[in-house]
Formats: C-alpha cells, structure tokens, sequence
C-alpha cells in the first residue's frame, strides 16, 4: 500500500479521478533501495511498472566489448519498466539504481486488469504511455544518427 | 469506407476485437499513391495515419543536408504515423514511397473524436500502437549498438554526450 498523496506526485498518474488513486495505491509497494542494485535486465520479462520516488536511475545496455552504456537516465516522478504493461513485457535495456533509491512498484498485470475494466482509464494512462514511448524512440533515434555521424566512415563523405 | 478483411491484413490491428474493427473499416479510404509520393514531411503537421495494403514505403531522416539516413522500409501489413493519434504532433520522419502503394487511411482528427466518445476503441489502439512504439525503440537500440560496437571512441554515457550534442 503506497500513500495516494505520494502517488499524485506521479507524473504519469496525475490528473487521474480520485478514486483510481484508491485503486493504484492498493496494488502498490513502495521500498528503497542502495545505490548499484540491478531492478532488472535487458531482454527480461517485466512483471512490475516502476515510478521513482526519489534518487536515480540509469537505463543502460552492455556492449560487446563488456562496456555499460548509458541511454537515459530517470528522475523523481518518473515511470519507468513500462513494458510491463505491454503485449510483449520484454525490456530492450537495463536498470539499475545510480544513487539510493525510492521506488514505487505496481504489477502489470493488475493495472491491465485495472484498464479493461475501465477503459476510460485504460485509455488515459495507454495514451501516457505511447507519448513517453515516443518520447524515448525519437530521442534513441537521434542517439542513433548521432552515433552514426561521428563514425568514421561516415565522416569521410 | 473499406473491407474489414482488408484491415484485419495490418500487423498494428491484430489484437483489437471485430465490433470495433468495424467501427475502423466505416472511417477508413483505400488510397493508392504513386511511385516517390512523398507521404509525411518532416517537421509537418501530422493528420493521417497510414496503413499499407500493397507497395513499399522508406522512413527517412536527414543527418547532414548531403546524407539521409533510411531508418526503416514499411512493408505491406505495416503502418505509420501513429503520431496522427497524438493531438499536435508534427512529424519526425518523411515518409516516400519506392513504388506505388496501395494505402489505408484514418483521419487524425477523426479517430481523436471517436476516442473521446469510445474509451474501449481508444484503449486497444494506444495499446497496439505502445506495443509498435515498443518494437521501433528495441530495433533503434539495436542499431545503436550495432553503430557504437564498431566505434571504440564511443562515450559510456550516451545520455550525456547526446544532452551536450543537441545544445
């Protein structure tokens, strides 16, 4: 059970009715944890959508040359693990905390149950969704054309 | 107005339920484009969200004014832009297509109207369109690696050298 006021400073649960918020704080925890701990792996099935209370995190994947590389870094009131509540729940990246942190964790599975039986807020939180998935797939993307730009042969033309 | 079985073909419409295809095939138009239309404009006001039927389309974007990058050929079962979905989106690619095209079309603003009077349509399109979202982000970050594997320079914090490369 996770305090709705904590849950209102949510960036991706505010302007929901209150009595959604009574839902939500239901199906959440909430706990901290040290800095360095892995909330999961690339390629792994998430089960839990994740909001950051306070402290940091850092999505990254792992070269072939065993480097940790950096792709976005979360910030309080942000959500991140969204995938878990999508069709495919697989993550494209890992998590892992940069400094203490305070995290709320709500299963995917009850939130999608949660949607379909309310699809007005199914479609609320869904479109969420897709405007921070955007958001990061266009700013992988130009992460993408900038990696490109600055190789070699590229910029020899 | 189109066949339901013609939008039961699109990769993106495979999880949303028959009555509300049906309420999809009465707003949609089949159009057919020729060779080099060019479909999206970057930067451009996005109102029409693309399903495709028959032909092929090249997603591209510019990284100097001499080289445009193909991020992705749409192939027949495909669909762009979802941005159409999202209320003042301009587009981030320009869409061309490399021969003529058969195309399913929905009016932006239209569908942005019927999700307001129908939050179950609403819901199962944004979910179909998250999981589309989903699967062009794992492909860029594939390409990201890919790009970073054969460049030994590459900064760890990709994060911040982008930050600083956009400022």
């Amino acid at each position: 059970m996770v305090d709705k006021d904590t849950l209102k400073e949510m960036l991706f649960l505010n302007d929901l009715p209150e009595p959604v918020f009574d839902k939500i704080a239901g199906l959440a925890t909430i706990e901290t944890y040290d800095a360095g701990t892995a909330m999961f792996y690339r390629n792994q099935k998430l089960t839990h959508l994740f909001m950051l209370v306070s402290g940091k995190i850092h999505l990254n994947f792992e070269s072939a040359a065993g480097k940790f590389l950096i792709l976005d870094k979360v910030y309080p009131g942000r959500t991140f693990g969204i995938s878990a509540l999508m069709t495919d729940t697989s993550s494209a990246f890992s998590a892992s905390c940069a400094e203490k942190s305070t995290i709320i964790s709500i299963p995917g599975d009850q939130m999608k149950k949660l949607f379909e039986q309310d699809f007005k807020i199914g479609h609320i939180l869904m479109l969420k969704v897709v405007k921070l998935l955007k958001s990061r797939m266009e700013m992988h993307t130009r992460q993408f054309l900038l990696s490109l730009s600055m190789h070699p042969e590229i910029k020899q033309l | 107005m189109v066949k339901i079985e013609d939008l039961k073909r699109i990769n993106l419409l495979k999880n949303v339920p028959g009555h509300l295809l049906e309420i999809l095939a009465k707003e949609a138009r089949l159009s057919i484009f020729g060779e080099g239309t060019q479909l999206i404009t970057v930067n451009e006001p996005i109102d029409t969200f693309y399903m495709l039927i028959m032909g092929q389309v090249a997603i591209k974007k510019e990284i100097t004014p001499d080289i445009d990058v193909i991020l992705d050929y749409i192939q027949s079962g495909s669909s762009f832009d979802t941005s159409a979905f999202i209320r003042d989106s301009t587009a981030f690619y320009t869409a061309v297509c490399l021969e003529p095209c058969e195309v399913i079309t929905l009016s932006g603003e239209r569908m942005l109207e019927l999700f307001e009077k129908n939050h179950e349509l609403a819901y199962y399109m944004m979910l179909d369109v998250s999981n589309q979202y989903k699967r062009y982000m794992d492909k860029r970050s594939q390409m990201i690696l890919k790009t970073l594997q054969q460049n030994p320079d590459v900064e760890e914090d990709i994060y911040d050298s982008w930050i600083s490369g956009v400022r």
